[in-house]
């Protein structure tokens, strides 16, 4: 319930100061975004870090861009800005849809998309989101200053990314869309509303001026190891037109190729199901946004 | 392994020694003598009884660090209106029954509140979804969303003030 | 706001009285009660289900900064006697195991306490718990009831003979050649029978935990004895159960349950083990102790409940008028040990409760009860009655289906309609017409133009359904039942003292968690006085002031409690009419000739001859000369109400469901409920009630389930697995009324806290199965998990030949 005894704990200003309180705080030290997965972790002794570095204070890790080669997302913007901004319309709206329905009012005022992304929980929203959206990271550390990473090589398994320690998130860049006609959508299915996902699917789709799929990216989350994207979906999708029936045939095909688990929350035959009527949904979805429909 | 931080809470400015890993909720209970701010979960954050406001925004109280709070501007139950004058929306949870044992009733208070600035006019449907994140037990939340679209600005006549200096800014 | 001294508050939607302290932060809640000095318990639990207990190492947790001391089950057996005394002890034959407050060689489930570690803080406390090192040796795990059941199965106790705790019939009587017989007269009944049901019902393990936990704060004064603030439903039952535990004279113990306590449902009415060892170390320690239950301690401790299979046979004529019921139900208990209820007496009374509103001729209706390594069953309002509620709902259901026939009608057509009736279990009911409030649930649902809705629907894919059950449910249970069902006196009772400013002040022995008493008594009070609620202050809780109460349980308040207040009023406003005979010289007068109003007591006769109420109140407490001739002086007097039988309300509800073929998942479209709870005294309160309990039904029925795996290990220990119902998750519920008042209360209130729960799973899942009739789907289990569901339309495709 409690905490376990922490020795050192640093609020930094910079993204150097924070670098520079990881090298003083040491190999176990852990930084804290929004806290609301650390928070549990730490509250319930999973995990038992002897120093914090606070994040909340870096104002340069905050806010979005929009720039000619694609947005780029500071990750420590909490779920609320990213779920009312309208910046991200179209092509990166799944974030928007995602952001709005994770967790509740208070966790979307306190959580980041950053800590999602490096917490990589396999019930979660943002690494799906962004794995669809083809984020690439970037990750500072003194040791090797600034690297970057495609998303899919930045989510590995349950709670395990390709971040070492010592780097820190200071971006999250997604590539601007080819041309007008492209959306994001996301939905999941939790059980109750709003909570964590039995399966979240993120698509985005890009379309002709008559509406037919040129290209399509398909994520699903829930899922063990980490959120995976299911790229045979272009074989079904590209050069058809955007109907009912054609979306159903990629999501069941989606839903085929894709192993899924047995957990308490769900068989992986009703797993398979969600990302069949979920994943139709959300093509429709990303398809409307697509056409202006 | 300790740290001293200045809290203003309600108003008022708390100057404490606090160990690095006490929760802001035990620090506005017991060292602040707040006991408003209740404590439902073990460590998932998920009842909302602890909500207070930190910048004028909703927040759990029960997963951040009193050391995060240091220089910040909390909100708690107390500060909201008082006994002899309630404010709009604690007089429309009276009126509308919307208490039974009054548990969770300060967390939702303060996240309603919130939520009431920003949206002045909101439906049935978006007050149910505002409170997703305050388990009530008793009232079975009827009389709860009731309460709360009585209190919108709207529903009062009355024009949206533009939120206190103090309020986090979006971006 | 009304003016002071204005008269009629009953049946008004006062604004609460306890609201202004609890809107404000400034409620008294159990872990909100500060002393100086007091130490923080932690308990070590079992990390297994079923073990013995090899070495527990203390040493480290003990030398940690701020640790003060420790005890163990061992420890604790050699210090206090075990917690199998008659005071927690029903009358009901069963095998009642002795056990102490901290598990001693052996656990027999994931999180029993087995030692308790006392600290400065409750940081440090924590951190030497998490310090405490235990060895086990693990045995093997019972973990379902049905074959715990079975001959030859593994036992959780090795000293008994079979897992089996209590088994018993509910019909036919006590002696076995009568129940034998009764069985024959059934059986022969089925056999006649145009048409059979039968069908295993089950309801997961889930329950109704509150958001604040359970706690104690014990203090231990050379002076007073033992002082302990208590979250608790029945502080009088705890302190008798704590002094003979403690060897303490009654004297030395005195019971707090804070003013306010943060919901209870019946989660805080058993004896609990935790709270003995609070008290023990406060004594032993000499310093205030003080224990809060974290959530995960919560949800694998208490709260659990329902957890009941039922084989339930049907035999009704083609009409579909019910000839017989035959009944086999399961209760898994768990470990059977917790006192007052020792896990079987919920689904005991479950199966009292079977029959319901429905006028069933004969029955043959027995359950038994398994002992299981997972904790003990604690109840949870509709206690016990849940699930028997499930099963008969949709039995009744299933039989309206195979006889073609509408199941509104169907029930309807069953309902009991001649009072007073006796259930063929037993249950009293004293009056109602349950056809009028039905027909009034009907009408508010507009069912006559239902199926042509849901046939068009139907074909453009929709699938919409609708749903009813209802629950003829205890307000309060008298001392008939009481007494030999927990060892407690049913009567209501309060203190009722007028002081010389005219204020009324009322005692009672109960502890409301959220009931709204201080409003719903005062409005009482000012009305039979005629005065302002603001003059009536209600205390409750505090075993030093209030006369011996069996608690806040099973819907007393309203029923016994405000008959109580009732009562006493009476006496008091008869002896202040004595005196105004007496001062006014009223030769012939009686008590009958006085009105209470307008804050003043009025000769009817002659209303120029009238005082005013405090100032009579003054006369009499302060101006004890010329005291009429063999009166007391003073204005105290404590009323007992006993109702000769139960009295019961009815509930009908229904439920109006969409529901996704696809995924299985649906939507409650509508939900209302038509109540008869008699006069009512507040009726925002008595929506609130209903409104509560009808979405705790929903939460449980879709979302709720306790699981552990096949080690017994618990699986749903916080909010993020164990799931309640948010705000978004439920629909508004509407509440309508159809009252008749209760001719055994002397108010006519029928008091409605329990039992609405109760029928909300079988309306819920009646809907679903109404919306997927073209499937047959025919739900037997709980919880409404859409994965369930669609396997149910799944499977009914395939025997619809795809």
């Amino acid at each position: 319930m409690y905490p376990a005894p922490i020795e050192a704990y640093f609020a930094p200003r910079t993204i150097d100061e924070a670098l520079h309180c990881r090298a003083e705080a040491g190999d176990d030290s852990s930084f804290i975004a929004g806290g609301m997965s650390l928070m549990q972790a730490m509250k319930a002794r999973l995990a038992t870090p002897p120093a914090l570095i606070d994040l909340n204070e870096v104002e340069e890790l905050r806010g979005l861009a929009k720039g000619p080669r694609g947005v780029t997302v500071r990750p420590m913007t909490r779920y609320r800005e990213l779920a009312v901004t309208t910046a991200l319309h179209g092509a990166m709206q799944a974030i928007g849809d995602a952001a709005a329905t994770v967790g509740d009012r208070q966790v979307r005022n306190a959580g980041t998309i950053g800590g999602s992304l490096c917490w990589n929980y396999v019930a979660s929203c943002m690494p799906n989101v962004c794995l669809c959206l083809d984020a690439t990271l970037v990750l500072v550390s003194l040791d090797d200053g600034e690297r970057t990473v495609p998303i899919d090589e930045f989510l590995i398994g349950p709670l395990e990314t390709a971040r070492r320690d010592d780097e820190l998130l200071v971006e999250i860049n997604f590539p601007a869309p080819k041309y007008r006609g492209v959306a994001s959508a996301y939905r999941k299915y939790g059980g109750t509303i709003d909570s964590l996902p039995i399966i979240g699917i993120a698509a985005l789709i890009e379309v002709d001026e008559a509406g037919v799929c040129t290209d399509v990216r398909f994520s699903v989350g829930g899922i063990l190891p980490t959120a995976q994207r299911f790229d045979g979906i272009g074989d079904v999708l590209r050069g058809r037109p955007g109907t009912p029936e054609v979306f159903a045939e990629a999501a069941s095909a989606a839903a085929e190729a894709i192993e899924t688990q047995t957990d308490h929350l769900a068989s992986a035959h009703y797993r398979k199901v969600l990302i069949r009527t979920l994943g139709r949904d959300v093509l429709a979805e990303a398809h409307a946004r697509a056409t202006g429909g | 392994m300790e740290k001293t931080i200045t809290v203003t809470v309600n108003g008022t400015a708390y100057t404490r020694t606090v160990p690095l890993r006490l929760l802001l909720v035990d620090f506005i209970r017991d060292d602040c003598g707040l006991t408003g701010t209740h404590i439902g979960c073990t460590y998932e954050g998920r009842c909302g009884a602890c909500t207070v406001q930190i910048g004028g925004r909703a927040h759990k109280s029960c997963m951040k660090l009193a050391v995060q709070a240091d220089g910040k501007e909390v909100t708690t139950i107390e500060g909201l209106g008082s006994r002899d004058n309630l404010n709009r929306l604690q007089q429309a949870f009276s009126r509308y029954h919307a208490l039974q044992c009054g548990f969770c009733t300060s967390g939702i208070l303060m996240n309603a509140a919130e939520f009431l600035k920003e949206n002045i006019n909101p439906s049935e449907a978006e007050v149910r979804r505002a409170l997703v994140g305050n388990l009530c037990r008793c009232t079975g939340y009827s009389h709860i969303v009731e309460a709360i679209l009585a209190a919108s600005a709207v529903r009062h006549g009355v024009k949206p003030v533009p939120p206190p200096a103090g309020t986090e800014p979006d971006r | 706001m009304t003016a002071i001294g204005e008269t009629g508050w009953i049946g008004r939607s006062l604004e609460r009285r306890e609201d202004a302290r609890l809107l404000t932060g400034r409620g008294e809640y159990l872990a909100d009660v500060r002393v100086p000095d007091c130490l923080h318990l932690c308990f070590v639990r079992s990390d297994h289900a079923h073990a013995k207990i090899g070495e527990i190492r203390l040493a480290a947790a003990l030398e940690m900064p701020g640790v003060v001391g420790a005890i163990t089950g061992a420890e604790l057996s050699t210090e206090m006697q075990g917690q199998k005394i008659p005071v927690l002890i029903p009358a009901f034959a069963a095998n009642y195991r002795q056990y102490w407050p901290l598990a001693v060689d052996e656990v027999y489930w994931h999180g029993e306490p087995l030692a308790a570690i006392v600290a400065d803080d409750k940081y440090a406390a924590e951190d030497a718990a998490a310090a405490a090192e235990v060895d086990y040796e693990p045995l093997p795990v019972v973990t379902d009831p049905e074959a715990a059941l079975r001959d030859g199965a593994p036992r959780v106790y090795d000293d008994w003979d079979n897992n089996e705790i209590f088994a018993t019939s509910y019909t036919g009587g006590f002696d076995p050649d009568q129940i034998a017989k009764n069985d024959a007269e059934v059986e022969a009944l089925f056999a006649k029978a145009d048409v059979v049901l039968k069908q295993r019902f089950h309801t997961q393990r889930c329950g109704v935990c509150p958001i604040e936990t359970r706690g104690a704060l014990a203090i231990w004064s050379e002076a007073d004895g033992l002082t302990v603030h208590l979250t608790t439903q029945r502080p009088h039952i705890e302190r008798l159960a704590l002094a003979d535990l403690l060897e303490l004279s009654t004297a030395e113990v005195r019971v707090i349950a804070p003013r306010d306590q943060g919901g209870g449902f019946g989660v805080k009415a058993p004896f609990y083990r935790e709270h003995v060892v609070v008290c023990h170390l406060a004594r032993k320690l000499g310093r205030p102790v003080r224990w809060v239950e974290t959530r995960e301690e919560h949800l694998m401790t208490v709260s659990q409940e329902r957890d009941q299979i039922h084989d339930l046979e049907i035999a009704a004529n083609k009409e579909g008028r019910i000839l017989a019921l035959r009944n086999r139900g399961i209760g898994d208990v768990g470990d059977g040990r917790q006192g007052v209820y020792w896990g079987f007496v919920m689904p005991s009374l479950g199966s009292v409760m079977l029959p319901n509103a429905y006028d069933i001729g004969h029955a043959d209706i027995k359950l038994r009860c398994a002992v299981t390594n997972k904790t003990c069953l604690s109840p949870s309002r509709s206690f016990g009655a849940l699930p028997t509620r499930f099963a008969l709902e949709r039995g009744l259901d299933m039989l309206a289906r195979r006889l073609g026939m509408e199941t509104a009608a169907l029930k309807r057509k069953n309902l009991v309609t001649e009072f007073p009736f006796t259930s063929v279990t037993g249950v009293h009911h004293d009056s109602g017409d349950y056809v009028r409030a039905w027909d009034a649930l009907l009408e508010r649902f507009d069912f006559a133009g239902f199926r042509a809705w849901q046939n068009e629907a139907r074909t453009s894919g929709r699938y919409i359904g609708i749903g009813f059950a209802c629950g003829a449910e205890f307000s309060g249970i008298p001392s008939d039942v009481l007494v030999p069902l927990e060892n407690q006196p049913g009567y209501g009772v309060v203190t009722m003292r007028i002081d010389p400013r005219g204020k009324v002040a009322i005692f009672e022995g109960d502890a409301p968690q959220g009931q709204s008493h201080e409003t719903t008594m005062a409005q009482v009070a000012a009305d039979a006085f005629g005065i302002h609620p603001d003059d009536v202050s209600v205390r409750h809780g505090d075993t030093g002031t209030t006369p011996l109460s069996s608690g806040t349980i099973g819907a007393r308040g309203a029923s016994y409690t405000v008959a109580a207040i009732a009562e006493a009023a009476s006496a008091l406003k008869a002896k202040m009419a004595r005196y105004m005979i007496h001062d006014h010289g009223l030769e012939g007068a009686s008590a009958d000739d006085f009105s209470f109003r307008d804050g003043a007591i009025i000769y009817e006769k002659d209303d120029n001859v009238r005082r005013d109420f405090a100032a009579l109140a003054d006369r009499i407490v302060m101006g004890s000369i010329n005291v009429p001739p063999g009166e007391d002086p003073g204005l105290e007097h404590t009323a007992y109400f006993e109702a000769p039988k139960p009295m019961i309300c009815f509930t009908a509800q229904a439920a109006k469901v969409e529901v996704d073929i696809e995924t299985g998942q649906f939507t409650i479209l509508d939900y209302a409920t038509c109540e008869d709870v008699g006069t009512v005294i507040n009726p925002i309160v008595v929506e609130g009630q209903v409104q509560g309990g009808v979405v705790q039904g929903m939460s449980n029925a879709m979302f709720e389930e306790f699981l552990y795996d096949e080690y017994g290990q618990q699986l749903t220990a916080d909010f993020e697995n164990y799931r309640l119902a948010s705000a978004a998750d439920v629909p508004t519920v509407t509440v309508g009324h159809s009252p008749t008042p209760c001719p055994d209360h002397p108010m006519g209130v029928r008091a409605v806290g329990e039992g609405r729960p109760g029928p909300v799973p079988g309306a819920l899942a009646n809907a679903i199965c109404d919306a997927l009739a073209p499937f047959g789907v025919e739900i037997t289990t709980l919880p409404l998990k859409p994965e369930m569901i669609l396997a149910l339309i799944e499977a009914g495709r395939a025997g619809n030949g795809g």
